[in-house]
């Protein structure tokens, strides 16, 4: 079984900030390197903002999970927000850039394996893996 | 860590130097959309943003300048940024807004 840490965060814009900083200092005690940790901050704080910014002021209280794998940490950030369709997510136009959208984009760029799975009026759940090289 | 940031204008090159210290997320965004809007209202412009200090910028950041860029470009003006951080120059090429805004990467 992975070490699991949990932690329970308010759907608030003054906590993302927390928690970019409590899982960087995690992927630094894993043994990420700088570059990995900047991308792993970076991610958790776009899921972060997608949950205070988009789960429909339902989220009270949102989840997030990181796993520490033998060669990988895994963060899953679990709401349980208004949910969206996944099938309609348009990938942002780089050539027409707009000021929204570019969130999801930025996650799956930055981390190695990304999956979401949201289900309007359930919430949603995403899982972010970064492989220790 | 908080968001402060220092503007100033430069009336003989009609230029505004906005340069954000500390942080750009979903929780000192709005501050820092609200200084870019107030001071083009306060003098039409070209924009420099310096990005020297600033440690982090995820899409909240990227997005309000993006904005701001179109608004800026509208008005026959410009909008660029300068000197980003490894971590922050590595969003605006995944995102190729190096393209639009970093002009002095474009050798």
């Amino acid at each position: 079984m992975p070490d699991t840490l949990r932690f329970s965060v308010p759907g608030k814009p003054e906590y993302v900030g927390t928690i970019r900083m409590a899982v960087s200092c995690l992927a630094n005690t894993v043994g990420f390197d700088i570059d990995a940790i900047e991308d792993i901050k970076v991610a958790v704080s776009e899921a972060c903002t997608n949950v205070v910014c988009h789960s429909g002021g339902l989220t009270q209280l949102f989840e997030v999970y990181c796993e520490v794998g033998e060669d990988r940490l895994t963060v899953s950030v679990i709401d349980k927000g208004s949910g969206y369709d996944v099938s309609q997510y348009k990938q942002p136009c780089l050539n027409t850039p707009k000021e929204g959208g570019l969130g999801l984009f930025i996650i799956k760029a930055l981390m190695d394996e990304v999956d979401i799975v949201s289900e309007v009026g359930s919430g949603t759940r995403i899982r972010m893996i970064k492989y220790t090289r | 860590m908080k968001l402060e940031v220092e503007k100033s204008f430069d009336q003989t090159n009609r230029r505004w130097t906005i340069i954000p210290n500390g942080e750009i997320d979903v929780a000192t965004v709005a501050v820092f959309r609200g200084l870019l809007d107030e001071a083009f209202q306060e003098h039409k412009g070209d924009f420099i943003i310096d990005l020297k200090d600033l440690c982090y910028m995820d899409s909240t950041g990227l997005g309000v300048i993006i904005g701001a860029y179109g608004r800026i470009k509208e008005k026959g003006f410009s909008l660029s940024v300068q000197n980003p951080r490894d971590n922050i120059m590595k969003l605006l090429r995944i995102t190729n807004l190096d393209k639009i805004l970093c002009p002095e990467h474009q050798a």
